[in-house]
């Protein structure tokens, strides 16, 4: 079969692509930029342009001029017009889209006395994936562009593993804790809950079996891992893939809009999503729909998301003896399978990708070591006194009036070990060491000074943190990885894949994935701080 | 989608899961090498 369709499109998006960031660079856009107030993306708007539409056109030529024959180059070079395609689609929806839907949702606040953008939660994460949906589904995904748009998994996975360089060890110290005891409860929960509904609706085993390790752990891939020890059959994998998928489609637009209901922060939404959703491209959606314009709620999202599938072993090795005692009970023959064997070829790599990039990066090499959320700590005076770009001299230390503000207010601040720090700031006029740092940190959290005095102390601990530009690149990136996979990902939700989930796997999925869901929120709600 | 490919499945081009992780494994460490050596 050969895969390269004889077109014109990839080399006219390649075209618009070089156009447009050509027309960004020499400032003809300024005017649109500015009424759409996006100034910030100006650097990627010619960067991606130009690179993405250069290979379009490269390959757009190729496409149409060459005569493709069946082999390796062309079914793998027939997939850059889809990656194309669907990068065109993300800059339409990032640059254009979203900023238009939230200046709509201003101008019409008055009128609806709401804001429908963001209670919509319309950003460019959500309506990147409702416009995949809309394509696939009400034009369909042009033939050139099919075999591309397979490539959406492949940039989730590289957007997780990249997403391992941004962690520290403070970091993962404190989110890990937490979420291998919320995964811990939440998903060996779950599975028990689908095994005993099963076992008293009378599914047969090898359908609940598969259904629990899905609706428990991870979706898709956990479905697929545990199929061959419960010896599922492909019917009952689908039922159970259409189910994961449609809970989770709906969840990845619903979470967002309760999160921000409830008035969640980061590290709450984060740790609910990873815990309440099915599955890993959902979770990633959710997060990035709820904060568009950072990664501090992937970045905790996936940390739960990745500690979930480190118990997908334990959840195969439950299942296959639970699968092997339900059905001597049952006098029936089992056939045996290697478990240890299923476990090793079907964990999913890519967390160990994760993991080895978050080694790599707690050597130093990307950020100081003892980076936190991508910041780290200087507060030498070359980090604190900088020459702006026309020459002129700032120096970030406290100023006489806020040391006087910091000092008129020093005796609100009851513990010593506060107190201390807080002087030390005050007569340095700058923060001294790390720990100092975390106290001043401590301080602003407890809103124990006025408005002024924590504007003093949110400066002196902004000046002393920098962000490393390894670690922003990769932010960067992430975000761009995360935004093709997701649009991509909408490309794929077709409704014959969802149709798949129907009858009592549907039932028993809906009622444990919900109350997995509300479970999680009231003990996120409860117990969960944002502390960062 | 499934008859429309005859090499990989409706959701990866990749002839399984296991190359496609091994792919974005490599995919990520060439953007690291990137990323250390040009920025």
């Amino acid at each position: 079969m050969v895969y390269t369709r004889r077109t014109v499109w990839p080399l006219v998006i390649g075209i618009i692509m070089v156009a447009y960031a050509y027309l960004v660079q020499s400032g003809n856009m300024a005017g649109l930029i500015k009424f759409l107030n996006t100034g910030r993306y100006v650097g990627e708007m010619v960067t991606l342009g130009y690179a993405f539409g250069g290979v379009a056109i490269l390959v757009g030529l190729w496409q149409l001029l060459a005569t493709p024959r069946e082999g390796h180059g062309d079914y793998y070079l027939s997939t850059v017009a889809g990656v194309m395609f669907i990068m065109l689609v993300a800059f339409v929806v990032k640059w254009g889209l979203d900023p238009l839907m939230g200046m709509w949702g201003r101008a019409a606040q008055p009128t609806l006395g709401f804001n429908f953008a963001s209670i919509l939660n319309l950003n460019y994460v959500v309506m990147g994936i409702i416009a995949g949906i809309i394509v696939v589904n009400v034009f369909r995904v042009p033939a050139w562009a099919e075999n591309g748009v397979r490539l959406s998994r492949l940039g989730l996975k590289t957007g997780v593993i990249l997403l391992g360089a941004l962690y520290s060890f403070a970091e993962l110290q404190q989110l890990g804790k937490l979420s291998v005891v919320m995964i811990g409860v939440f998903v060996l929960g779950s599975v028990w809950l689908v095994l005993l509904i099963g076992a008293r609706r009378n599914l047969p085993n090898s359908m609940t079996g598969v259904m629990s390790s899905g609706i428990g752990v991870c979706g898709v891939s956990a479905s697929v891992a545990a199929a061959p020890v419960v010896q599922a059959k492909s019917l009952e994998i689908a039922y159970t893939i259409g189910t994961v998928l449609l809970f989770g489609v709906v969840c990845m637009f619903v979470f967002p809009i309760v999160g921000k209901l409830f008035g969640m922060g980061y590290i709450q939404f984060g740790a609910w999503a990873g815990t309440g959703i099915l599955n890993s491209a959902q979770v990633a959606g959710a997060a990035l729909a709820f904060q568009p314009g950072g990664i501090e709620t992937l970045k905790v999202a996936e940390i739960f998301n990745i500690t979930r599938v480190l118990f997908l072993p334990i959840i195969v090795l439950w299942l296959a003896i639970w699968y092997v005692r339900r059905e001597q009970a049952a006098q029936r023959t089992v056939q045996q399978v290697d478990t240890m064997h299923v476990i090793v070829s079907k964990f999913p790599l890519f967390v160990l990708g994760f993991i080895l990039m978050f080694l790599l990066s707690s050597t130093g090499i990307f950020a100081p070591a003892r980076h936190y959320q991508g910041s780290y700590f200087d507060n030498s005076e070359n980090a604190l006194v900088r020459t702006d770009r026309a020459g002129k001299k700032i120096d970030n230390h406290l100023k006489a009036e806020e040391v006087a503000t910091l000092q008129k207010e020093m005796e609100k601040i009851k513990r010593a070990d506060q107190k201390a720090a807080l002087e030390r700031l005050a007569q340095n006029k700058k923060i001294m060491t790390e720990e100092d740092d975390a106290m001043v940190r401590g301080v602003i959290n407890s809103k124990a000074l006025s408005k002024e005095g924590s504007a003093v102390l949110a400066k002196a601990h902004r000046v002393v943190r920098h962000t490393a530009p390894k670690i922003s690149r990769f932010r960067d990136l992430i975000a761009w990885f995360f935004t093709f996979g997701l649009v991509g990902l909408g490309m794929q939700i077709t409704m014959a894949s969802i149709r798949q989930a129907g009858g009592a796997p549907l039932a028993i999925g809906s009622v444990v994935g919900v109350i997995k869901a509300v479970g999680s929120l009231i003990v996120v709600l409860l117990l969960v701080a944002e502390t960062i | 989608m499934e008859d429309k490919f005859d090499r990989g499945s409706a959701l990866t081009v990749f002839p399984s899961d296991r190359h496609e992780d091994l792919m974005a494994l490599a995919l990520a460490l060439i953007i690291a090498a990137l990323v250390y050596f040009l920025v």
